[in-house]
């Protein structure tokens, strides 16, 4: 597999800083993200406090800096990154469906802003599990749940359809009235318009209670919770986190070797111009530590 | 070196002073990638801890005793008895730093 010098997970203010300073140190990255950048500074309303710039709309904002990344050749990989490997001397990104392998990783993934629900870090690995296809056999001929939360998870309810005896899937979004449910949602779907409120233990050490805002509870073998953007100790599993943020220090460093932090992921301000600053830091770190690596291999 | 368990059969596991199972299956991707890991760990612990790999669909039943419910699921014995688990892939210096903690 091709291994990248530095993968950039992010395409913020953080992730757009970080791989231009990158590429001007002529190392070979990946960024990974949308195309268009990351939506919530393309909907920013007016951003007054960047050098340059002032008075700028999110969305102009986003095709400057878009522009920016095109004058130097900078391409943008459109992949959602499910998780991140820390394997010693690299790093595996498992996307969608694409792999891919980086010596330093450069985590701007912006703030989370989902909290968990209750009882869903307490089960976590224990009947409560982020990852349908990895888990999904476990629940053959048994019924599972799925709390999605956009419905891009409504392709991993399909897939559990095909496994499990019952899925029952609970949209934390609004689903217009579909008439074809079986084959958007899967055949053994059912899809419950309530949303999810806690998750309990069942009747049996094997068993999960999901409790919904219409005072009902529901009972399954398995709980698959599917959110576009995961907790980054559960993004990066190992990693360090304060306070909900991933713990840095000064040269945006985790508490992983190889691994960098910056933006909103990093914690509070959160500002624009802070987080390209933090993209800056940790390209030079990442640059740094490959400069390292090098040496030692040498 | 890990050993493979077959026909549910863990009695070399129960015998060892300290054995690590590590719960497994081949379509899982955070199995893949945990299981470098448990290679290294393996040979970085040789004499003091055994090392063992389930697949979980070909020892079903070793599985369901132990209410495996998420995979990769490391578990630790000490003389026959779990003492802990982890769930899901670590990165090596955390896992040996859990071992350390239990043994």
């Amino acid at each position: 597999m091709e291994r990248y010098d530095i993968a950039i997970l992010g395409t913020g203010p953080a992730g757009v800083s970080a791989a231009i300073t990158a590429t001007i140190r002529n190392k070979k990255i990946i960024l990974i993200g949308s195309a268009d950048l990351s939506l919530k500074m393309v909907k920013a309303h007016e951003i007054q406090n960047y050098p340059g710039l002032p008075h700028i709309k999110g969305e102009d904002m986003a095709a400057a800096f878009k522009g920016h990344l095109d004058s130097m050749g900078i391409e943008i990989t459109e992949d959602r990154i499910s998780s991140v490997y820390a394997m010693g001397d690299y790093f595996v990104l498992q996307g969608g469906e694409m792999m891919y392998e980086a010596t330093t990783v450069i985590l701007a993934s912006g703030v989370n802003t989902s909290r968990s629900l209750p009882g869903e870090d307490d089960f976590l690995g224990r009947g409560v599990s982020y990852c349908a296809t990895c888990d999904a056999p476990l629940y053959r001929g048994k019924k599972t749940a799925v709390v999605g939360y956009n419905e891009k998870e409504e392709a991993e309810a399909r897939f559990l359809s095909e496994v499990c005896e019952e899925v029952l899937y609970f949209p934390m979004y609004t689903v217009d009235d579909a008439a074809d449910i079986s084959e958007r949602f899967g055949a053994r779907t059912r899809l419950i318009r309530e949303k999810v409120i806690g998750i309990e233990s069942g009747s049996s050490m094997q068993s999960k209670v999901l409790r919904t805002d219409a005072g009902n509870t529901y009972e399954v073998s398995g709980v698959f919770v599917l959110r576009e953007s995961v907790a980054p100790d559960k993004l990066i599993p190992g990693i360090e986190v304060r306070d909900n943020h991933v713990a840095v220090d000064r040269q945006m460093a985790t508490s992983l070797p190889g691994c960098f932090a910056a933006g909103d992921v990093t914690g509070t301000p959160y500002q624009y111009i802070k987080s390209a600053g933090e993209g800056n830091v940790a390209a030079l770190s990442a640059v740094k530590y490959l400069d390292e690596l090098k040496r030692i291999n040498a | 070196m890990v050993t493979k368990i077959v026909n549910n059969d863990m009695s070399a596991a129960a015998a060892a002073p300290v054995a690590l199972i590590d719960f497994s299956a081949v379509w899982c991707g955070p199995c893949k990638m945990v299981s470098p890991v448990i290679d290294s760990l393996s040979e970085k612990y040789a004499g003091k801890i055994e090392f063992f790999n389930a697949d979980v669909d070909e020892n079903m039943d070793l599985a369901a005793k132990y209410g495996i419910q998420n995979i990769p699921s490391l578990m630790l014995l000490k003389n026959g008895e779990a003492v802990d688990m982890k769930v899901g892939f670590m990165p090596e210096p955390i896992l040996a730093k859990w071992i350390d903690s239990q043994i």
